[in-house]
């Protein structure tokens, strides 16, 4: 077979050939062969239409006018192409010059109200001066409430005043009394050493933490919030050793003055304690009717718990006025942790052979449930539309 | 190389040289003439439209005919889709277009019983003129089995061909016509490759 089709080497050819010349049965089988060859070859076909030739050349003109668009299109892409990188260029331009305005004008502005701005280290020596009482009073807002800080709790004390001259004759003879509050903001890097030293700062300066708040979320660093009470001599040292913690973020130091607010409390006091001897002299000299006694001992009762409410008002502000209040906030530098170790090779195999299981169950179930559902519907659908279906695919097969 | 970098001129040289042969291959598998001028000028078209794909990585022959096949399977499948979904019938041969002769009417009724593998084999070889190892490629055969499906091929068509059994096929045909067309169905049909 191979032979007739040329699809021999020659040696194998000429091996072949000389078989068949000396064997009949081969001789035959090769002659059938190439009678079937024949018989085909009558099997010929017409030739190809003139007009199909036409066509198809005249496509080519189409082709070359193709080539061309091509070429026009690429050309055009290429237009566009730069146009695209132009107007990239442009935009990338506009934004440098706007973003490098724009970072001059913040940069002015930072400068101008750096220079407006009071640093807060400084808060405490200017505290010496009226003017600084006053910008001190000013800036007496809780940064996070947002509240006056005279509306809160926040303790007051009293710190040495270096009167002006001339100032004396303006206030009264009490020495200003000032409400200090820190904010004070800070990073560590050991949390649980600093918080072991925050501990020790506050035994050694007879402090103590008015709230505490340790916080550890997961995927986050742990941070300690803490409002702390120290005695107001001794805020300067505790202020620096809380300081040498860790990295200071952020300082707040707010001052309000509350001499008048004290001086008010005492007037008070003492024109009330006049009312209840005046009353007392009254009740003690005076005869009357039990009627009016018993108004002027009203009376007297009253004036009596105005002045313990004056008394104990007056006791909490001086004894306010001994604290100062810190409320610091500790945070961890973030250190990413490794997940928490995986469980033993057999626990993993276990929990997902059970967890495989009821998977296979749920789905099981499931199934069972949506024939149960929907089975009766399908079978109703499946008839009408199945059938007719599967008839048209038997008759495409068939066509095919 | 010449064909996709200077395309008029090589795609006229191979259009001459190429369009019998491939009108040839459709008008032996596609029933209505026209239908095969129609499938050669459409081979032609792809062939433009795929000059600038075109890879030397085969004979360029095995690649026109790879194309004609792809052509020829997509025609028989909207054919067939259209006679089983629309009720359109397959393409009737018109009867003046049709070979009149009675000895290429036998040998085209002869080719059509065989296996529609051996017989695309058959005919790739005795018509087209291919080699083993082409017709391997192009029907993603192994080359043993384009041997021996020819050497089957043929050895059928010689029993179709032969008079005497062909006589005998005649009347049993008259006497059992549904166990002549069964035996048309090709078997090969359900191997996986279809043509």
């Amino acid at each position: 077979m191979a032979l007739l089709d040329g699809e021999l080497r020659v040696d194998r050819s000429l091996f072949v050939s000389a078989h068949i010349a000396d064997c009949s049965e081969c001789d035959k089988t090769t002659d059938s062969v190439r009678n079937v060859s024949t018989s085909l070859a009558k099997w010929t076909v017409p030739n190809m239409p003139v007009s199909i030739e036409d066509k198809v050349l005249r496509s080519l003109s189409h082709i070359k006018n193709l080539r061309t668009n091509e070429f026009l299109s690429g050309l055009r892409r290429l237009q566009s192409l730069q146009a695209v990188l132009v107007s990239g260029a442009g935009l990338v331009t506009l934004w440098v010059f706007f973003g490098l305005n724009s970072g001059r004008h913040y940069r002015v502005a930072s400068k101008i109200a750096a220079e407006r701005d009071l640093p807060v280290d400084n808060a405490a020596p200017m505290a010496s001066s009226p003017t600084s009482r006053a910008t001190l009073s000013e800036r007496g807002r809780n940064p996070i409430t947002g509240r006056d800080n005279a509306d809160s709790q926040y303790y007051v004390h009293k710190i040495p005043f270096q009167a002006q001259p001339g100032y004396a004759q303006l206030e009264t003879q009490q020495p200003p009394m000032i409400a200090r509050t820190v904010l004070l903001s800070i990073v560590v890097k050991d949390f649980d050493a600093a918080r072991a030293s925050f501990d020790a700062i506050l035994a050694r300066h007879n402090g103590y933490a008015a709230s505490l708040n340790v916080s550890t979320l997961q995927g986050s660093a742990r941070t300690l919030q803490a409002s702390l009470r120290i005695p107001a001599p001794q805020l300067a040292a505790a202020l620096s050793e809380s300081k040498a913690l860790g990295r200071l973020e952020n300082e707040t130091q707010n001052g309000e003055e509350v001499t008048q607010q004290h001086a008010d409390l005492l007037a008070r006091l003492k024109n009330s304690r006049e009312t209840e001897g005046r009353l007392q002299d009254v009740l003690r000299t005076r005869t009357g009717k039990v009627k009016d006694v018993l108004e002027v001992e009203q009376e007297l009762a009253r004036v009596r718990g105005e002045i313990e409410q004056i008394e104990a008002e007056q006791k909490t502000l001086e004894h306010r006025v001994e604290f100062a209040t810190i409320d610091l906030k500790l945070a961890e530098e973030y250190k990413a942790q490794l997940n928490t170790p995986a469980p033993s090779v057999l626990m993993q195999l276990r929990n997902a052979a059970v967890n495989g299981f009821r998977s296979a169950f749920e789905s099981l179930l499931a199934l069972v449930l949506f024939l149960a559902e929907s089975g009766p519907s399908l079978l109703l659908w499946l008839a009408p539309l199945g059938i007719p279906g599967w008839r048209l695919w038997k008759r495409y097969r068939r066509a095919q | 190389m010449l064909f996709r970098t200077a395309l008029p001129e090589a795609f006229t040289e191979l259009f001459h040289r190429y369009k019998q042969p491939i009108y040839g291959f459709f008008c032996r598998r596609v029933p209505d003439p026209a239908n095969a001028q129609e499938l050669t000028q459409e081979t032609f078209f792809a062939l433009l439209r795929a000059a600038s794909r075109y890879e030397p990585r085969a004979l360029f022959r095995t690649y026109l005919y790879a194309i004609s096949f792809k052509i020829l399977r997509a025609h028989r499948r909207k054919a067939a889709f259209r006679a089983a979904f629309l009720g359109h019938r397959n393409s009737v041969p018109d009867p003046s277009k049709q070979d009149t002769t009675e000895s290429r009417m036998w040998v085209r009724r002869a080719v059509e019983k065989l296996d529609p593998i051996d017989r695309e084999i058959v005919m790739l070889r005795e018509f087209e003129q291919l080699s083993y190892s082409e017709i391997a490629d192009l029907l993603r055969l192994p080359l043993n089995t384009i041997r021996s499906r020819l050497f089957r091929a043929r050895t059928a068509l010689r029993e179709l061909l032969d008079p005497s059994t062909a006589a005998a096929s005649s009347e049993a045909q008259k006497a059992s016509p549904a166990k002549v067309s069964q035996s048309a169905v090709a078997p090969g049909a359900r191997k996986g490759f279809r043509l």
